[in-house]
């Protein structure tokens, strides 16, 4: 297993500049834990651009179809009935409850895929056994690279002039 | 960024902004005068589940509807409900797509109020049916009977908006709090609250990646919450437009029930935010600026709805159908007229005083001001179903209507199950989004 | 547990049943069981058959058909082959099977408070019998109501020869004593006199409602049915009413010139008009309107000679009835004249009978179908108490007579028992039982078998007797079986009779006139109070005020102004020492001056139902001067009471008249037939291959007379709710008879228009139902399904005309009204219509269960429906046959004809709903001459 090397920083813009430093220097595995999502730090990391929207879109506007095919089915084919002469198609009314299940099925989309993307639920990662590293979520922000060819030492003479509060390795 | 002053505290710190708000949950005692509202709000939650069990033992008749006035409370209270419960995800969505900076401070209870009124507006359709048992039967399903929900229904629009919303609602308010329950859980000093607030966190460890994942669904989210709950309120709205009835039969209904949606909305988000304010110390993040902010919509949305009344004025008289302008001339002269007179004072005439920036900025005029809104809103859902119901097409069956101690007692039972959920959230989570905080002051120090 | 509790026991228990009957059916059980292999003769399962019968109203028959399923009466119907029917019904005769499985029917033989047996009664009888043979009937004493029944009246004949010396009192608290010395004051002999209203074109009624509440009420709306047909091809003249009265009636509601006047007034106006005909008295001077009234009603009757009539009412005083006379005698006017039906000599009067026990005279009473210690004045209830007389009373209800008397015997209803009765006009029908008696009770020939010494007397025994004596006996027993059949015995009406030249009578001098005068009327619903315990009768609104549930006195607006009155204000009224205290009720068209109470209420023993509703005006009541006292006073006491009204609004002003549009009869005659025209639509027009049920009502027929609501209640299985559902706005009735005031309060005009479903065919309540609990089905029926509906009561509050009914309670489900959930009346019950449950939206069927009836013999006959084979419940109640109902797609059906009517319209048709039930438009047909005045 590739070792774990995490850099702390006091603020956003330090994280930044190591973020990208640490990627001109060539270095594999990158990705940073801030307690808010800093502004850029993607494209400081390099981080692919994720397919989520499509996707919910995609789901949204298979829901739609769905309901009003079952609309469509329950009310021409399955039971057609007179409901006050209106015609058994009535696809005026049938839009509004498939609009609702769209948004409803992009919205679910959204969210599981975001679950699925992000690779939660996880309960455990070794990154929280890293000293101090309960406070990514409150006012602290780490540099993490999981990359074989390197070690603290060499990362904390790459980020050299950027004051990180601290380097270290976490615990395989 | 501009126009963000006045928003947070001088000095501010990105461990100042999660303490100011994790410390009165993690540390701080509730004290004595939370556990006496909580108390209050218990017993008035078993009054109202008592109520609940009496009116299924009884059967609906104990609430004051008659032949005529068909519905009654239940649906003004309904409508009421969801009209408050739109506003949450609609002030979160609208304000994170306006990038309004005071959104921070105030979305995560505004999202909460979402949750817990739309719940309840959900009971009070099931509630009013002479058959509650079968409410099940709206929902499209293979059946023995064979038979399918009648799509034509606004009923059956309602299922599925309230349901959707409600669903919605629920995945935006989670994904919105998952890194702050990360932060919880990360200062979480008992054992206890270490593994509750952890497993709710999912293991959210804040990675550049996640926030980029996190970032463009919730993005997405608001965009689309925007249409759906205009959708959702507008379908209320068409339970009655889409009748025959004088008074309903009108298509101004879906966008002036959209606006008072937000109107008693937003009165709600400021008699919460300011109950928040003082319950919790946390004037140094909801501040003046911010309710100011909300009074200006406010102000706004009741001019809307002084131009919605109007119009219904007009086209009633001008349509020219007999019982059109005798239902007007009923709604101005008839049984209810004071109140709804009242009504309009309430939702009209009342806002205005917020022009004064005096007023605005005044706490106290505003939750005067937010109460009227709320209890005039609730007046003109009442009174759109009476009116109506009560003044239709054939004098013969014109009748009065007496509300019964039951409808009254459902109305505060409700109320008391709103605040015991207020009470409950206000306790177990942050009820202002720390992450967006901190974001807000890294934004304001002109980050990136 | 949303059920009521009772049920969900009851199914519990039937769960238990089923269990222990799965278990036991291992064995053989102890006992011997039978099965049902031998059919009943005649009963097939769910096939009801139907008995000719007669019911009485004031003792006078009115034939009917009952429909019995499986032994059970469940439906009155008119018997078409007898003259007080003539195929329909009123709202006593329909709710006559309700009377019948009254659980408050006394059930046992009563000793003071003790429950006796009949032996008992017998061996307590028998020695007096014995007593009374040896002084020839000495103080013994017979009190019975108007009695015109046959068999009663040749057994009483019988007892009075036996007991030579035994004496019988007759009273009815709404008798037509006024009437019969008005005869004699005209004649010379009481003769009764039938008016014939489908021979007379133009009608002046002096303060009298054929048109109202009695034992003619049918026979007379068809006559006025006759003359106010008004159709496109037959364009017959109308006929023209005209009407003096103190308080508006149903006559003076269709009346084309009405005019509220006081007694007095009216009495003066019967003057004018004698004295207008040569009758040589002077006539007083008339105020202005009643002159101009007069005047075009004068002139319109000299017009008609031979088909103008005079109708006086038996409220007026004698004097003015032999006025009327002597008025028809000129005008030749259609009545005919017979002998007064009933007994040949009339009983004494209830007054001998109360000096008698005053003067312990009396030692053996029996009071036989009459409740004088309710109805009549006070002095009877402390005669008998003093007079320790052996009394005895007999009659359905343990009643305030039963109370005071030693004895009280059960009576069998009259659907339990046989019998026979006469008609107004004498015409014979005879009464068969549909049931055997529900509780040991027994029938009036009985009783008077026991005054006879034979214990065992049946009443089948007693009516052969009366009517094998007349009759060889070979051809007997055929005759017998036609007349059962028929219900009617054939031309036994009474003869016409020529009267003797009428004599006018000499007037008394004019009473001065009083500030208010008291006037007491027959109540719509529970008539003189016998129909106090029934229900349906008393949450049927009344027409004119549609009241339910108890009575008030009635003012003129003027009046209440000037006294500040308003509804339900309660008044103390004061007359000759007696008072009561009732709720205010202003009904503009009542005269200024006139306090109308009906009678009726004030009950104290009529039964769960009945007890202390209303105000009792027998209280008020002067046995000289029955039914009109001057010199009443009225104060308010400052209570006030919540009067109960099915429709609290009855103004139609402005443009809502449109609501209830009315046609001059020249107007008509201009109007030209067109199928009726509906504003566009959207939706696609629906072709079907099948019958398209449709329904038309004639508002200018309607008589608003509650026939229809009362059958609609019973052939439907439609709950009571009870008062205090009412006062919160939630009646269950199907079909209501909404009643406008489309005049100025000096003159109402009101106008009846009864509401159905509409059944439209582009229905507001179908697509707001979420679970297609309301659809429309190939016939163009709008059906709601019961057991899909899960009450969001969306149809109803969609539904324009307001027509259907929601169970807020188990009204017929476990939370019936009062005693209305005893078991017995479930036999009531049309097994052909659901019991509806609870939170259940339901609504007029078009009595779905009819037509389909009707498609099942069709089918099973291989043939068509015929064109008037469906017949709706309200439809053959109608008794001026307003309603009718068809299938518009069959050629030759009534209906097609009446939507092409100049006058026809739909009710609230422009908002596009298409009803198949629609109306023509009423005709007046007012006297040109006289448009500025009386109309």
């Amino acid at each position: 297993m590739t070792p774990l090397l995490l850099a702390e920083f006091g603020d956003p813009d330090a994280l930044l500049a190591a973020a990208r430093r640490a990627r001109e220097a060539g270095l594999r595995g990158l990705d940073a834990h801030t307690p808010f999502p800093v502004d850029g730090l993607p494209d400081a990391l390099g981080l692919p651009p994720n397919r989520l929207r499509l996707h919910m879109l995609l789901a949204g506007l298979a829901g739609a179809a769905f309901t009003y095919a079952l609309c469509w089915y329950s009310a021409v084919v399955a039971y057609r009935f007179d409901a006050g002469g209106r015609p058994a198609n009535s696809w005026q009314t049938f839009l509004v409850v498939s609009f609702e299940v769209g948004i409803l099925a992009a919205a679910v989309a959204g969210f599981v895929g975001f679950l699925a993307a992000a690779g939660l639920p996880r309960l455990h990662d070794r990154i929280f056994a890293a000293p101090g590293f309960d406070r990514a979520s409150q006012d602290r922000f780490f540099l993490s690279v999981a990359d074989p060819d390197t070690d603290p030492v060499r990362l904390a003479a790459l980020l050299d002039g950027l004051g990180p509060l601290s380097v270290q390795a976490v615990a395989p | 960024m501009s126009g963000a002053g006045g928003l947070l505290p001088q000095g501010a710190s990105y461990g100042g902004l999660v303490s100011t708000v994790a410390d009165p949950l993690m540390l701080r005692p509730a004290g004595r005068r939370y556990w006496i509202a909580f108390g209050v709000t218990f017993v008035m939650t078993l009054g109202f589940v008592g109520c609940i069990a009496w009116l299924f033992i009884k059967g609906i008749g104990i609430f004051g509807n008659n032949t005529t006035i068909v519905w009654g409370f239940p649906i003004a209270n309904y409508v009421w409900w969801v009209g408050i419960g739109n506003a949450g995800t609609l002030i979160s969505s609208m304000l994170l797509l306006t990038r309004q900076p005071w959104r921070a401070a105030i979305n995560r209870f505004a999202e909460a109020m979402t949750l817990f009124a739309v719940s309840i507006a959900g009971l009070f359709p099931i509630l009013h049916l002479g058959r509650p048992y079968l409410a099940y039967w709206l929902a499209p399903y293979p059946n023995t009977m064979q038979l399918w929900p009648q799509w034509r229904s606004a009923l059956v629009w309602d299922f599925w908006a309230i349901l959707a919303y409600l669903l919605f609602s629920i995945m935006f308010f989670t994904l919105g709090l998952l890194p702050d329950l990360a932060t919880l859980r990360d200062r979480a000093e008992t054992r206890a609250g270490q593994v509750v607030y952890g497993a709710l966190a999912m293991g959210w460890r804040g990675s550049a990646r996640h926030w980029a994942l996190h970032d463009s669904v919730y993005r997405a989210m608001a965009a689309m919450a925007v249409p759906l709950v205009v959708s959702v309120h507008s379908v209320v709205g068409m339970d009655f437009a889409a009748g025959l009835m004088p008074g309903w039969q009108e298509s101004i209904f879906p966008p002036y029930f959209v606006v008072g949606a937000l109107f008693s909305g937003f009165a709600m988000v400021v008699l919460l935010a300011a109950l928040m304010r003082r319950g919790f110390g946390l004037e140094s993040v909801l501040t003046t600026r911010h309710f100011e902010s909300m009074a200006k919509v406010i102000l706004a949305a009741s001019i809307v709805m002084g131009l919605s009344y109007l119009t219904e004025w007009f086209m009633s008289w001008y349509a020219g159908e007999r019982a059109e302008r005798t239902f007007l001339i009923h709604q101005l002269t008839g049984d209810d007229a004071a109140l709804y007179w009242s009504m309009l004072a309430c939702n009209v005439l009342a806002p205005h005083v917020l022009w004064f920036t005096r007023a605005r900025r005044s706490v106290a005029i505003l939750i005067v001001v937010s109460l009227l809104v709320n209890v005039g809103m609730w007046m003109e859902r009442i009174l759109i179903i009476w009116d109506t119901l009560s003044h239709d097409y054939l004098p013969s069956m014109w009748r009065p209507w007496y509300a019964t101690i039951w409808d009254w007692a459902v109305l505060a039972g409700s109320l008391g199950f709103f605040a015991f959920m207020f009470m409950c959230f206000a306790r177990l989570l942050p009820v202002v989004a720390m992450h967006d905080l901190s974001r807000l002051l890294y934004r304001q120090r002109g980050g990136a | 547990m949303t059920d009521a509790p009772s049920l969900t026991r009851r199914q519990a228990a039937l769960g238990l049943l089923a269990s222990a009957v799965s278990l036991s059916a291992c064995g053989k059980p102890a006992e011997e069981i039978v099965p049902y292999v031998e059919q009943p003769e005649r009963i097939v399962p769910g096939v009801p058959l139907r008995f000719a019968t007669s019911l009485a109203l004031n003792g006078y028959g009115r034939g009917v058909i009952v429909s019995s399923i499986e032994g059970r009466p469940t439906k009155v119907e008119g018997n078409a082959g007898h003259p007080a029917s003539l195929g329909s019904t009123d709202a006593f005769a329909e709710a006559a099977v309700l009377s019948l499985y009254d659980p408050d029917r006394s059930r046992a033989v009563r000793e003071g408070t003790r429950i006796a047996s009949w032996d008992g009664f017998l061996t307590a009888l028998r020695p007096r019998l014995r007593r009374f043979e040896a002084t020839g009937g000495e103080g013994l004493r017979l009190l019975t109501g108007h009695v015109t029944s046959p068999t009663l009246l040749r057994l009483m004949g019988q007892v009075q020869a036996r007991y030579p010396a035994m004496r019988w009192h007759g009273y009815e608290p709404i008798g037509d004593s006024n009437a019969r010395a008005g005869a004699v004051l005209a004649f010379g002999r009481p003769l009764a006199s039938l008016a014939q209203l489908d021979r007379a074109v133009v009608v002046l009624a002096l303060d009298a409602d054929p048109l109202g509440p009695g034992p003619d009420q049918i026979r007379h709306a068809r006559g006025f049915a006759a003359h106010r047909t008004a159709r496109w091809e037959n364009k017959a003249a109308l006929s023209r009413f005209y009407a003096a009265e103190p308080v508006l009636t149903a006559t003076g509601a269709k009346a084309d010139h009405r005019l509220a006047a006081t007694p007095t007034l009216v009495r003066d106006l019967a003057i004018a008009l004698a004295s207008r005909l040569g009758s040589g008295r002077p006539a007083p001077v008339l105020p202005p309107e009643a002159q101009r009234f007069l005047d075009a009603a004068a002139a319109d009757l000299q017009s008609r000679p031979g088909e103008a009539l005079v109708l006086v009412g038996e409220w007026q005083p004698p004097e003015v009835h032999a006025l009327a006379h002597w008025i028809n005698a000129r005008l030749g006017a259609p009545v005919e004249h017979i002998e007064p039906v009933g007994p040949a000599e009339p009983p004494a009067p209830l007054d001998a009978l109360i000096e008698a026990l005053a003067a312990k005279q009396v030692d053996t009473l029996v009071v036989l179908g009459a409740n004088p210690a309710y109805d009549a004045s006070a002095g009877f209830a402390q005669a008998l108490g003093g007079s320790g007389a052996f009394s005895v009373h007999f009659g359905p209800y343990h009643d305030e007579t039963a109370a005071l008397c030693r004895w009280h015997l059960p009576e069998s209803h009259p659907l339990e028992d046989w019998g026979d009765l006469r008609a107004t006009d004498g015409t014979a029908s005879l009464a068969q039982p549909l049931i055997l008696p529900l509780y040991n009770t027994r029938s009036a020939p009985w009783l008077l078998g026991a005054l006879l010494g034979t214990d065992e007397a049946t009443a089948h025994a007693a009516v052969r007797d009366t009517w094998a004596a007349q009759r060889p006996p070979e051809t007997f027993e055929a005759w017998w079986r036609q007349v059962l059949h028929d219900g009617v015995v054939a031309d036994s009406a009474a003869p016409r009779v020529t009267p003797p030249p009428s004599a006018l009578p000499d007037l008394a001098p004019p009473v001065a006139p009083a500030e208010l005068t008291l006037v007491l009327r027959p109540d719509p619903s529970v008539w003189d109070g016998c129909f106090a315990n029934n229900a349906w009768l008393q949450e049927c609104p009344k027409p004119l005020t549609r009241q339910v549930w108890g009575n008030a006195a009635m003012l003129s607006p003027e009046d209440a102004r000037r006294r500040k009155l308003s509804n339900g204000d309660v008044v103390r009224l004061a007359l000759g020492g007696r008072q009561i205290d009732a709720p205010v009720l202003v009904r503009p068209g009542t005269a200024p001056g006139v306090v109308a109470l009906t009678l009726g209420y004030g009950r104290r023993r009529a039964g769960a139902i009945g007890d202390g509703l209303g105000a009792d005006a027998y209280a008020l009541r002067s046995p000289d001067a029955p039914w009109i006292m001057a010199g009443l006073t009225m104060e308010g006491t400052g209570g006030r009471t919540n009067l109960l009204f099915e429709q609290p609004d009855r103004r139609l002003e402005g443009e809502a008249r449109a609501l209830f549009p009315t046609v001059r009869a020249d107007e008509l005659a201009r109007g030209e037939s067109r199928p009726p025209v509906w504003p566009p639509s959207l939706n696609p027009d629906r072709v079907s291959d099948t019958h398209a049920w449709a329904m038309v009502i004639d508002t200018s027929l309607c008589i608003g007379c509650n026939a229809c609501v009362i059958a609609c209640q019973s052939e439907n299985n439609v709950p009571v709710v009870g008062p205090d559902e009412v006062a919160r706005g939630r009646e269950m009735h199907w079909l209501r008879i909404d009643t406008y005031d489309l005049g100025p309060p000096e003159d109402p005009r009101p106008g009846f228009q009864p509401v159905p479903c509409m059944h439209c065919e582009h229905a507001p309540c179908e697509p707001v139902c979420p679970v297609e609990a309301s659809i429309h089905d190939a016939e163009g029926l709008n059906v709601q399904v019961y057991n899909r509906c899960i009450g969001t009561r969306f149809c109803q509050a969609n539904c324009p005309y307001k027509v259907r009914r929601f169970n807020w309670f188990g009204y017929a489900d476990g939370q019936e009204y009062a005693n209305q959930g005893a078991p017995v009346l479930a036999a009531q019950r049309n097994p052909e219509v659901t019991v509806r449950a609870r939170g259940v939206m339901e609504k007029c069927t078009y009595c779905t269960q009819r037509i389909s009836a009707a498609r099942r013999s069709a089918e099973r006959e291989g043939r068509e429906i015929g064109a008037r084979e469906v017949v709706t419940a309200c439809q053959s109640a109608c008794p001026s046959q307003a309603i009718t109902f068809g299938d518009l797609k069959h050629p030759d059906s009534p209906i097609t004809a009446l939507r092409r009517e100049p006058q026809h319209y739909a009710l609230l048709g422009h908002l596009g709903t298409r009803p198949r039930t629609t109306y023509l438009a009423a005709v007046r047909n007012p006297n040109p001459a006289a448009e500025e005045g009386g109309s």
